[in-house]
């Protein structure tokens, strides 16, 4: 029984550090708690987890928040991404229809077009899988090196297009061969 | 007198399917009617469950599958049915949510056969396969079958799921038949968190993508033609996490034990949004 009632106290001061224990243990008790009753504000500070405890904190009446709303990492960048889509369709035939050579505009358009498109698509990987808020490091390192790539990637397209045969006559030369 | 001539003519199959049965019942000489007038037992039907088990006054011991075997020919039909019976004859610490067991309070979603489903609406399929029964995927547990829901509860409360109206009528609000049909599809949600659960993203992802239950719920009160701060409940989800984490998986729609879409209120969201 002691130990029990040790542990207890142990767990209500790792869980709530210096707070008053009256306080502390009204949070631990898992009953809910009346709806005039105002909830304890947002704690900061993560406290440690003990081994069988919840680990979301909180209760169900206090709603989660919302980051500051962007439109640019919104529905923007959402409409962006789709027609950029779309238009890759259309693109990408005229480019094979017409010829590349007397076209060079048009041949790199598509090859910018690509490149953004793959940035978009491989930038959503990385925010998904390797989010800098829970990969601090790796997720920096994802996102620059994406960031790098998409920009090797750019200039060399941008001289293979000046210098040599193009985007569109390669592809179709390896695909004639 | 429909009501006899209708009876006399299905008289003859009615005859002939009696026949059947007792020449039937009569020729299964494992199973003979007892002389004295009690209704013939029937054979034990077993099939093995396999459920997932955790402690948490173990939280060292590995979560583990026990397994029982359940006769199916003295139990419900439901899922749910099985785990009640396990609970009351075999294993009182086996621990997981039920409450109306006709698929309206949503308490008891699990996953059964790879399945997000509701227990009570889920049929024990009578095949010697074992059933397998683990609690809603990648939610921390409290106990067996029993997921931690705080966190999709707060998210729920995020979007403020309630009617909002500066200037509501002195009388009754009225909508027209044309409104009210828009919300028909997403009232019904019963929050079982079988969608949410079975989205990838909302697995890697649910500290800051509310997940299809919420924002079919989001959008049920941007839908209602009765509200009006419509453009205040779009504005939150302009960023990168809340909405837009959906990548069209569809998981959520397959899994729904409502039959309900929301998958189509996410996109009446993006296109909303998008075109605004």
């Amino acid at each position: 029984m002691a130990t029990v009632s040790t542990h207890a106290f142990r767990r209500l001061a790792a869980v709530h550090g210096n707070r008053p224990l009256a306080l502390a243990a009204a949070r631990f008790h898992s009953g809910r708690p009346s709806h005039v009753a105002k909830s304890p504000a947002p704690r900061k500070d993560t406290p440690t987890y003990v081994p069988g405890g919840p680990i979301l904190l909180g209760t169900v009446n206090d709603p989660t928040t919302f980051p500051p709303p962007s439109k640019s990492d919104g529905s923007h960048h959402w409409a962006f991404e789709r027609l950029l889509s779309a238009t890759l369709v259309p693109l990408t035939v005229s480019s094979f229809v017409l010829s590349s050579s007397p076209y060079p505009v048009l041949d790199g358009l598509l090859a910018v077009s690509l490149v953004v498109h793959s940035h978009l698509g491989f930038d959503q990987i990385v925010v998904d899988y390797l989010h800098p808020r829970k990969f601090p490091i790796l997720g920096r390192i994802s996102a620059w090196g994406l960031r790098l790539l998409t920009v090797g990637t750019l200039v060399g397209v941008y001289q293979f297009n000046t210098e040599d045969v193009g985007l569109t006559e390669l592809i179709k030369r390896v695909w004639q061969a | 007198m429909s009501a006899i001539l209708a009876r006399a003519r299905l008289a003859p199959f009615k005859a002939a399917t009696v026949a059947r049965a007792i020449s039937s019942s009569s020729t299964r000489a494992a199973n003979p009617a007892p002389p004295d007038g009690t209704p013939p037992q029937k054979e034990p039907l077993m099939k093995q469950f396999k459920i997932y088990r955790w402690n948490p006054d173990e939280p060292t011991e590995k979560p583990k599958l026990q397994t029982y075997e359940v006769d199916l020919n003295s139990c419900g039909p439901m899922m749910l049915d099985a785990l009640i019976k396990i609970k009351n004859e075999m294993d009182p610490t086996l621990t997981f949510r039920r409450s109306c067991r006709e698929g309206i309070c949503g308490s008891c979603a699990m996953n059964i056969n790879g399945t997000n489903t509701l227990a009570c609406l889920c049929r024990i399929e009578k095949t010697p396969k074992p059933a397998k029964i683990y609690p809603l995927p990648h939610m921390y547990i409290i106990k067996d079958l029993v997921p931690d829901m705080t966190q999709f509860y707060k998210q729920y409360k995020s979007i403020e799921p309630y009617l909002k109206n500066d200037n509501p009528p002195e009388k009754e609000h009225i909508q027209s038949i044309e409104d009210r049909k828009k919300l028909d599809g997403m009232y019904e949600c019963i929050l079982c968190a079988c969608c949410s659960t079975s989205c990838p993203s909302y697995w890697w992802n649910q500290d800051e993508y509310l997940g299809p239950a919420t924002l079919m719920q989001a959008y049920r009160w941007m839908a209602d033609s009765r509200d009006s701060y419509g453009a205040e409940r779009k504005e939150k989800l302009q960023n990168t996490f809340s909405l837009y984490r959906c990548h069209t998986i569809f998981n959520c729609s397959r899994t729904c034990p409502k039959g309900l879409n929301p998958a189509a209120a996410i996109a009446k969201i993006k296109l909303e949004l998008a075109t605004e």
